[in-house]
């Protein structure tokens, strides 16, 4: 579903991504793993179209589109959902008038009709019951006076709502407390399909106790230098990064 | 012989000053932003006539007069060109209106209908509302939108103690004219004035507000927006006068310049010795959505009293790109993004209005102007 070849990325004129090369297919659960400054952030930025980050060389296909050639919004209305790292807070939007507008615009890309007021906030409250998000939350403006743990699970819940082809969660376990991990890895693992694509970008292996991979990549340096199982994880936790990136692919 | 009277005295006290100073331009104090005289000069606004007003079915508790009629009543005589500092376009209006219309709410009546009031036509104009003690009212003032090209309107505003009004004042988008528009206000104890000035910009648009909070206890609570596209010019530049203690001010204004649009905003505070405990609060945010726009907000702080609280901030600046990206990568498209951003930048000071059916009335406006005010110029 997702096929990177040999993607080079450069921010203010440095180059991050250095021949990076990755596939994710429909079904599993990849996961990212790489020490701070690797590059795993510009990837995601990269992966959902974020002015600024330009990529150089390489190629990026999804689901048969040149991912490269379609905008931010049509990425989205394709399947691409993004969980950031650090959710914005927008004041003077609430948060149920940004999921409805989000969903609608969606919507109305994929030709299907848009959902009265009523309707999307029906399927909000289902979503949003397992999640402990809360109707107040859902009033406030989005994201602001949010906890980190709040930010989180409202990241979650619009994947949960928006139901993407392919979902990347850039670092989502920083920033929460064990009780909070866990909410939010059951709220990921809920939304686990089998057409369903899902790219773990995390710099611990904390959170893929909870989430457990499929496929665990390790980035350093801008590439892809280690590829395996699960197991992969847990020997990048015991060796540490330095080592491992050492070793062939 | 027949003495002359108060007002006539005052009219040709008006028309010697305005022969005198002239044409503001920018080298006046506070025209800064708005060259007046490099596009209209005395003799057009002399020349301009009298401008037309309106007013909706008149609730039991107000009265009006007709200020083109004789024999105005004592509360217009002793009014009328009586408040405020008489800038030199609030000179013009009281020279050369023919017209114009008074408006008074008695002694402890609050109505509680809003009370829509249009000025129309081109040419000078003269309002004048009186709310006596305990009176309370709100206004609605909108203009008609014609090719004419000056309207030039003065508005004197005297509230007695504990009187509350409620003044919103929509400004349409006029391409073709210059919209001048001075309102004085002179506030006694407790007495409160909420205001909202909402501006779709004109050739040169010039809002300005005079207000003294005059004895302790007495309010003003001023918000606006300046939604501007194309070429359009919006300048509102308030004055607000602490002249006795414990008295409260606050100013929300909130810009949003687009096209070739050019947006100022000058907010002067004044505490008078004396007026201690007062408390005066002023913000002016300006975005930016056309490299090609401008937007100027002055703050400016005068304080000769001690123990008094002050607090401003002003900062012009573009759409936050993070959020942009953020709503886009939820698959909203970037103009609709971008709207919603400028919307929400626009809620804190919209929200002000405490009114629900003239806050949606603002709103409509707004959403009306804001596919020009979102445009990138070339």
């Amino acid at each position: 579903m997702l096929e990177i070849k040999n993607l080079h990325a450069a921010v203010d004129g440095k180059e991050i991504l250095q021949g990076l090369t990755l596939t994710v297919e429909a079904g599993k659960m990849h996961a990212i793993m790489g020490p701070n400054g690797s590059g795993k952030s510009t990837l995601s930025y990269v992966l959902a179209g974020r002015e600024g980050y330009e990529v150089t060389a390489g190629s990026i296909s999804y689901d048969g589109h040149d991912l490269l050639q379609l905008k931010t919004e049509e990425r989205a209305a394709k399947g691409i959902f993004l969980a950031m790292q650090y959710p914005v807070e927008i004041p003077g939007v609430s948060t149920l008038t940004f999921l409805k507008t989000a969903l609608n615009a969606q919507r109305r890309a994929r030709g299907d009709s848009e959902l009265d007021a009523m309707s999307v906030l029906k399927l909000v409250r289902k979503k949003a019951e397992a999640l402990q998000v809360s109707e107040e939350m859902l009033k406030r403006p989005l994201n602001v006076g949010f906890s980190g743990g709040e930010k989180k699970r409202l990241e979650i819940l619009q994947l949960s709502l928006f139901e993407p082809k392919l979902a990347i969660l850039d670092e989502t376990d920083s920033g929460l407390d064990i009780d909070a991990l866990k909410l939010v890895a059951d709220g990921v693992n809920a939304t686990r399909s089998p057409q369903r694509g899902m790219l773990v970008i995390t710099h611990y292996q904390r959170l893929l106790t909870y989430i457990v991979p499929d496929r665990v990549h390790v980035l350093a340096g801008g590439r892809i230098v280690a590829e395996g199982g699960k197991e992969l994880a847990l020997e990048l936790e015991a060796k540490g990064y330095a080592q491992v990136a050492k070793e062939p692919a | 012989m027949s003495a002359v009277s108060p007002i006539e005295a005052r009219k040709a006290e008006a028309l010697e000053s305005f022969r005198v100073r002239g044409m503001p331009h920018r080298r006046f104090e506070h025209w800064r932003y708005s060259d007046l005289r490099a596009v209209l000069d005395a003799g057009q606004v002399a020349a301009a006539g009298t401008a037309h007003w309106q007013i909706g079915e008149v609730p039991d508790g107000v009265e009006v007069f007709d200020l083109a009629k004789p024999a105005p009543p004592d509360w217009v005589v002793k009014n009328l060109g009586n408040i405020g500092n008489r800038p030199t376009m609030e000179e013009a209006s009281l020279a050369f209106a023919q017209g114009g219309a008074a408006l008074r709410v008695a002694k402890d009546r609050k109505i509680p209908q809003i009370l829509p009031l249009t000025v129309s036509s081109t040419g000078n104009l003269r309002l004048l509302i009186v709310l006596e003690e305990g009176a309370c009212l709100t206004l609605a003032e909108t203009h008609a939108v014609d090719a004419g090209l000056l309207r030039n309107v003065g508005v004197e505003i005297a509230l007695g103690r504990g009187a509350e009004l409620t003044h919103v004042r929509i400004a349409p988008n006029a391409p073709k004219s210059f919209t001048v528009e001075h309102i004085a206000v002179g506030e006694a104890r407790d007495a409160r004035y909420r205001a909202h000035f909402a501006n779709f910009g004109s050739r040169l648009s010039r809002t300005e507000l005079h207000l003294v909070l005059r004895e302790e206890g007495a309010e003003a609570h001023i918000s606006g927006v300046n939604v501007l596209g194309g070429e359009s010019h919006a300048d509102v530049t308030t004055h607000i006068e602490h002249a006795a203690g414990k008295t409260h001010s606050t100013q929300q204004f909130k810009h949003v310049a687009g096209g070739k649009s050019r947006s100022a905003y000058q907010g002067k505070i004044t505490v008078r010795e004396g007026a201690n405990g007062s408390d005066s609060r002023q913000t002016a945010k300006a975005v930016l959505t056309s490299t090609r726009a401008e937007a100027d907000l002055k703050p400016e702080l005068i304080i000769f009293a001690d123990d008094v609280k002050c607090a401003h901030g002003a900062a012009v600046g573009d759409l936050d790109a993070e959020s942009l990206f953020y709503l886009r990568s939820r698959g909203i498209p970037e103009r609709e993004a971008r709207r919603l951003l400028v919307r929400a930048f626009l809620e804190e000071a919209v929200a002000e209005i405490g009114n629900d059916e003239l806050r949606a009335a603002v709103w409509r406006d707004i959403e009306a102007v804001l596919p020009r005010a979102l445009e990138q110029a070339r």
